[in-house]
């Protein structure tokens, strides 16, 4: 376990070499670039960096990551929160905004967006309605646990990036929308809220810059779909969470009709330490267009399953070797990698082997860093199953509002099923396939295709055992499909 | 060639049916005529319920005919022709019966007037 | 926040969830009413043709303008964008996914094709989808031969099925719900294209359907199982694009294909709602709404949708006399008619005779009974519904029209209710208040007891005084009133039957004028006192001259009195003297025919070629549907007939004849389906000035209140089957323990 082993007067220390990135740049000796040592940072102007990770302590943003220091306010100003807020905010949002740029911050939540564009998407002139910002703190993706880690044991670091994201915004107030599972995590953002409160950081007069802020909590009802950012926010005025079309876009009009901005809560939670440290420092992190740090939640057939901070890029093995203690058995026992949460496609170990965990090497690779849940299955998984899992999982979470998933995630689901088994024929393979392109692109939201992308992957990389069972099945029931007298579900 | 271009052109070739001049219509006309009456004697013992004199059945053919007298239209003439031609066989060869050759005569309708006056066609109905 | 922040950002959030976006407000403000530049039209392609569309046209919008019937479900023009059966799927050039063409606006140079590959696939993709878990039982739904689903999977399906799992594990199957007696459900056949749930929303204003559960278990449906309680529930029927919701009355009667389609109005109120009727051997089998945008829509109130089985219950068939016994015995018209041309004839001259006509009456029917009284000397003809006799009364049209037209209402920007609860009076025209209330920020005030009329409003109480402060200005509302740039106000027919009646139209026509002076400013144009009718033939009547006076009848003590389709009870027997001979003709036998000495059958609405004007003055026109039943006859026919048996002559014989006679005497009456304006207010107000006020104590409340009330009316909703049932399932619901 990579844990860090930082004392509270050790991070004071560093406290006191941290600079706000615009005050004075740093002179290099007196705070030498974070990645002096172990691989060599290159400064902006070197060829690429190729060797990515592991992350030094001194660069984790998170380091109350696994609850071992106080999450309160005191706690958390000794790690650095809340520091010199006010001249950050006093810098105006379109420096906020251009840091933000600078680092090359891209969405946490799965979909990736860079988030510097898309908070700039709210600096349009005012027509008289507030603006808001809304936290998605629903995070129900199968194999994520990151936003709750911060929830829990960091929720200043939260709070104090929606005062930032709120300001470069120009937001009069916060929604932060947590899971309804997430009980302890909703209790500790709102007594982190209300010390905030307390000691004038949030509320009127923020931070002492005139600037009005307020942050509610809501707490949703536990459904997958209003981690939709339109569901989310129709969730959040009290009706069914159900997405809406777009356009219009949450920019344009979103929570009760005004301009809203829907962030994860990592993306959002990182952003003082990029206003602190300065953008180039994120940047130096990671490839182009895959810049920063990142929290990974590494689950399934690992000897530590574990939710860790890292470099972008990382290579996906030594990810997994060295923060969870390797695959069970050894990395030989691999069978696959889901290396973004449920609703990407695995990877089969030979893939497994050689990727670097950021947006572009898995979308080479046809998958997706999603949210960056990494599961692991070893060679006692029975890879259909877990398939047919999740496509019972997206079945039982279509919200039900458009065609193509209200009824395509039940058909998956259901010869999913059957595929288990083996009881269909060696055609249906190819349907399935066709009836997975005919969800795919054609919903309201990304649920559709987040239904049809671990079918498309197991396709991809394990049709011949799929046929195997099925050819194993035929050979012992006769050449018909069977019957079966109960669906699955 | 435009829709409209090729509509004269087809009315001017109208294709004969029979005759190709009045003259020639009008002959096949009193031939048939002819024939009807020719048959006169004929009718009154085939269709011997209707009662006809032979005077009246003269009038009845000829009323027949001189109910199309205005028609000029060769190819309708030929058809009118053609169809009297018909109705003779059937005729002349019994096809009918009885009361469907009271047909060709105008006096043997049974059909009921309708009446003139609103009140009388108010309580018939209409 | 303040209030008006909040109110100003309700209203935002409304219209988005009405459009999807924040539409254009249509009501004009100041800055609307200078000549403002017309925005800019969009090129875009349609299949490669160029087309100009004006900017916030969605996709679909603009492939209609091409000629282009895109496939659609969910969308439906009158409801708001759902976007979710996903059948309106095109490609556009340059996106990598196909997009909704219902909710996607045009832009700039947009390349839409609707006969891609893509498309094709997308289409035939989403129709398999639906149809994995329709049910195949198109023989025995009552939607087959006029069913979207039907259709569209001829044009776009596929032509083979590959539903294997239907063999493992069934479709879907969901419970039908019961509804109420008039949509009947079938939810397995349900499509989840929600247009029912937005219908009831949005255009009802009642938000009994909604969804439950999530996915493949999501369910159109009531929650607990009640009552839709609605007086335009009947329009589900028409907006479901397959057989979920079908008419329970109808149910397996017939096949579209197989019925007659009469057009025709409606006379169950005074709007004239354009209709179809089904007919099939003689039988009307159905009615369903005719299109017409300065009317009714689409849309059809309960009443008018489903009160034609009416039509075949309590029938007069036959002529019939009293005998020695005093019971009605069945006749021969000769008999009828030259018995009461013998007792007309009795009575000399026509002093002590006097006719009354009803609300169904068709204007020939009204001319030929003038007509015909007035020959035989006889001046009291009179009709059901009321009117003061104050001020130029009846003799200026503008008086007793809805004169700011019911297209109207979406122009105004404020609409004052007197008397009247127009959602049981007219409730199409109450769908049309609830739509400009949502579009236009229509503000509403209400004179009268607090009642639901689906759209909040001003109460401002329910006594006479409040007119009067109004129009002094004393009242609280007056700065609201005042600074309305078009105002409506609108006086229920109802509070004609008050004893102050005289007193309450002069104030309402009083203030109607002083808001006429602020509008004119802002639109020369604009009429703002409407009188809201509930006869269909008032209008017509009071054109031709019948006097609006059932008590002058009373006053006269007739000797003979000719009823024409009187149904109301007006007059009781006790009210005339003993041997008054009372001759009713009409086509129910109801509270009329029950006190005639002779019955003269007529014939219905669906019966006959009659013209009927609006409350607006609209005049529009029935066609035959049907035969009348036995020996009914047309109305005009049967006065006509009257007219020769006892000696006086109407000079016509036909239709034709007798519409030119209507031309006489009211012309706007046969130019049919337009409105003839009328412009006399000022000078009405002059007149009014000699009025002396005097109110009575008693609250302004309109008769009918409560839907359970709406639904029998009139002789022929009387008579209905469908409708007893109505009343009885809204008995029960106000009495089960879901009523809210």
């Amino acid at each position: 376990m990579a844990l860090t082993k930082r004392l509270p007067l050790a991070s004071l220390l560093q406290l006191s070499n941290r600079h706000l990135a615009t005050q004075t740049p740093p002179p290099p000796a007196a705070n030498p670039p974070p990645k002096a040592q172990a691989p060599p940072t290159p400064p902006p102007a070197q060829p690429q960096k190729t060797k990515f990770g592991p992350l030094k302590d001194e660069d984790r943003i998170f380091t109350n990551l696994y609850g071992r220091h106080d999450w309160h306010l005191k706690g958390a100003m000794s790690r650095g929160d809340w520091h010199k807020t006010k001249e950050i905010v006093l810098k105006g949002s379109a420096w906020i905004i251009d840091e933000v740029k600078k680092s090359g911050l891209r969405g946490r939540g799965g979909a990736g967006f860079p988030s510097g564009l898309k908070w700039s998407f709210m600096n349009k002139p005012p027509d008289g309605r507030p603006k808001y910002l809304v936290i998605n703190a629903d995070e129900g993706e199968p194999g994520t646990c990151k936003d709750r880690e911060i929830m829990r044991h960091d929720p200043h670091k939260l709070i104090e990036g929606c005062l930032i994201a709120g300001h470069a915004m120009g937001a009069r107030a916060c929604y932060i929308y947590i899971r309804g599972e997430f009980y302890n995590e909703g209790s500790n953002v709102q007594l982190a809220i209300q010390e905030a409160y307390k000691a004038g950081y949030i509320g009127k007069n923020a931070c002492g810059t005139g600037y009005d802020f307020d942050i509610f909590v809501h707490r949703g009802a536990g459904a997958y779909i209003c981690g939709e950012e339109t569901a989310l926010i129709e969730s959040l005025e009290g009706k069914q969470g159900k997405p809406r079309l777009k356009p219009p876009f949450p920019a344009d009009i979103g929570l009760f009709g005004c301009p809203t901005t829907v962030t994860n809560v990592e993306t959002v939670a990182v952003a003082p330490e990029i206003c602190r440290r300065g953008g180039d420092w994120f940047a130096s992190f990671g490839r182009e267009r895959n810049r920063g740090t990142k929290l990974f939640c590494i689950s399934g057939h690992v000897n530590n399953p574990v939710t860790v901070e890292e470099e972008m890029s990382i290579p996906l093995k030594e990810l997994i070797e060295r923060h969870a203690g390797g695959v069970r058995g050894g990395w030989d026992n691999l069978l696959a990698i889901i290396p973004g949460g449920s609703s990407v496609p695995l990877l089969p170990k030979k893939i497994c082997d050689d990727v670097l965990m950021d947006f572009d090497a898995l979308v080479a690779v046809q998958s997706g860093l999603g949210t960056a849940a990494v599961i692991v299955m070893d060679k006692s998984t029975d890879v259909v199953k877990a398939i047919a899992r999740l496509s019972d999982f997206y079945q039982h979470e279509s919200c039900g509002q458009c065609t193509p998933c209200r009824e395509g995630t039940g058909w998956l689901a259901k010869m999913m099923n059957r595929f288990v088994a083996g009881n269909a024929r060696p055609a249906e393979i190819d349907m399935i396939w066709e009836l997975s392109k005919q969800i795919e692109g054609h919903t309201i939201c990304a649920l559709g295709d987040a239904a049809a992308w671990p079918v498309q992957g197991l396709i991809r990389h394990y049709r011949p055992e799929m046929e195997r069972r099925m050819a194993e099945y035929a050979a012992k029931h006769g050449d018909a499909p069977q019957k079966v007298s109960a669906s699955g579900h | 060639m435009s829709l409209a271009a090729r509509i004269p052109q087809t009315l001017k070739q109208v294709r004969p049916v029979l005759s190709t001049d009045h003259a020639e219509a009008k002959r096949r006309v009193l031939n048939l005529y002819k024939i009807w009456l020719r048959q006169i004697p004929y009718i009154r013992v085939d269709y011997i319920k209707n009662n006809w004199s032979e005077i009246r059945l003269r009038d009845v053919i000829k009323e027949n005919f001189m109910r199309n007298k205005d028609i000029t239209d060769l190819r309708v003439i030929d058809l009118l022709v053609v169809r009297g031609q018909m109705d003779f066989v059937e005729t002349a060869e019994i096809w009918r019966q009885q009361h469907n050759a009271a047909t060709l005569d105008s006096r043997k309708d049974t059909y009921k007037k309708k009446p003139a006056g609103f009140l009388e066609r108010f309580y018939e109905g209409h | 926040m303040s209030s008006v922040q909040l109110k100003r950002l309700l209203v935002a959030l409304n219209r988005v969830k009405q459009h999807g976006y924040i539409p254009k407000c249509k009501q004009s403000t100041a800055a609307a009413a200078q000549p403002k530049k017309e925005p800019e039209k969009i090129e875009v392609f349609v299949d490669g043709k160029p087309i100009h569309v004006e900017p916030n046209t969605t996709v679909l919008q603009a492939c209609a303008v091409a000629g282009v019937e895109i496939p659609r479900y969910c969308y439906h023009e009158r409801l708001s964008i759902a976007g979710n059966c996903r059948m309106c799927l095109v490609e556009i050039e340059k996106t990598p996914k196909p997009v909704a063409s219902c909710a996607m606006p045009v832009m700039k140079g947009m390349r839409i094709l609707t006969d891609s590959p893509l498309t094709k696939r997308a289409r035939e993709g989403v129709m398999e989808f639906l149809l994995v878990n329709h049910p195949l039982d198109c023989p025995i739904c009552d939607q087959g031969g006029e069913c979207d689903l039907q259709d569209q999977s001829m044009a776009f399906g596929n032509d083979r099925s590959r539903f294997t799992d239907n063999e493992f594990s069934g479709k879907r199957c969901v419970e039908d719900k019961n509804i109420g007696p008039l949509v009947k459900t079938s939810m397995n056949r349900c499509i989840h294209c929600t247009r029912c749930v937005r219908f009831g929303s949005e255009v009802a204003g009642v938000s009994d359907l909604g969804t439950t559960g999530r996915g493949s278990d999501m369910i159109i449906g009531t929650y607990v199982e009640r009552l839709f309680m609605s007086e335009l529930s009947g329009n589900v029927i028409d907006l479901c694009p397959v057989g979920a919701l079908t008419s329970k009355p109808y149910a397996f009667t017939a096949r579209p294909w197989e019925t007659r389609k009469t057009e025709s109005v409606d006379v169950m109120d005074a709007l004239g709602s354009n209709i179809v009727i089904n007919t099939r051997g003689g039988d009307v089998l159905r009615v369903i709404p005719r299109t017409n945008e300065e009317v009714n829509e689409e849309w059809i109130s309960d009443k008018t949708r489903f009160a034609y089985d009416g039509l075949k219950l309590q029938r007069l068939t036959a002529p019939m006399l009293k005998n020695r016994d005093g019971y009605l015995v069945p006749c021969d018209w000769e008999d009828a008619l030259s018995v009461v041309a013998e007792r007309i004839g009795r009575l000399g001259n026509g002093s002590k005779m006097a006719a009354l006509a009803g609300r169904f009456c068709d204007a020939e029917g009204l001319i030929a009974l003038k007509d015909l009284m007035n020959q035989l000397g006889c001046e009291t003809v009179c009709v059901e519904e009321r009117f003061p006799n104050v001020g130029a009364s009846i003799d200026l049209r503008s008086n007793y029209l809805f004169n700011g037209t019911i297209a109207g209402i979406e122009q105004a920007d404020l609409v004052v209710l007197i008397g009247t609860n127009p959602r049981y009076e007219a409730p199409v025209l109450n769908a049309r208040i609830r739509k400009a209330f949502i579009h236009n920020d229509l503000q509403v005030a209400v004179i009268g007891p607090k009642i639901d009329l689906t759209y909040s409003y001003e109460h401002l109480g329910d006594n006479t005084n409040i007119l009067s402060d109004l129009a002094s200005g004393k009242h609280a509302f007056s700065k609201a009133l005042n600074g309305a740039k078009r105002p409506l106000v609108i006086l229920g027919s109802a509070m004609f039957e008050r004893p102050d009646a005289a007193s309450l139209y002069a104030s309402a026509a009083q203030l109607s004028e002083k808001l006429r002076d602020v509008s004119s400013k802002e639109d020369k144009e604009w009429r703002v006192f409407n009188v809201l009718h509930r006869n269909a033939s008032q209008v017509a009547a009071l054109d031709l001259g019948y006097k609006p006076d059932v008590k002058s009848i009373i006053d006269l003590k007739p000797s003979l009195l000719y009823l024409f389709g009187a149904d109301e009870g007006l007059i009781k027997r006790e009210d005339l003297p003993k041997d008054c001979y009372i001759i009713y003709q009409g086509h129910h036998g109801d509270r009329g025919a029950k006190i005639a000495d002779a019955i003269l059958p007529g014939a219905a609405y669906t019966e006959k070629h009659g013209i009927y004007a609006n409350t607006e003055g609209r005049a529009q026109q029935t066609h035959v549907a049907t035969t009348p039943p036995g020996k009914a006859r047309e109305d005009w026919k049967i006065i006509r007939a009257l007219a020769e048996v006892c000696g006086a002559s109407l000079r016509y014989n036909d239709i034709d004849e007798i519409r030119e006679r209507i031309e006489q005497v009211a012309p706007n009456l046969t130019r049919l389906d337009s409105i003839e304006q009328a412009n006399y207010f000022k000078q009405n107000i002059e007149l009014l000035k000699q009025h002396q006020s005097s109110f009575h104590n008693q609250p302004l409340t309109p008769p009918i209140n409560n839907l359970k009330d709406f639904y029998m009316t009139d002789s022929i909703s009387r008579a209905s089957l469908t409708m007893a049932k109505c009343v009885k399932a809204v008995d029960q619901q106000l009495k089960s323990q879901h009523r809210n």
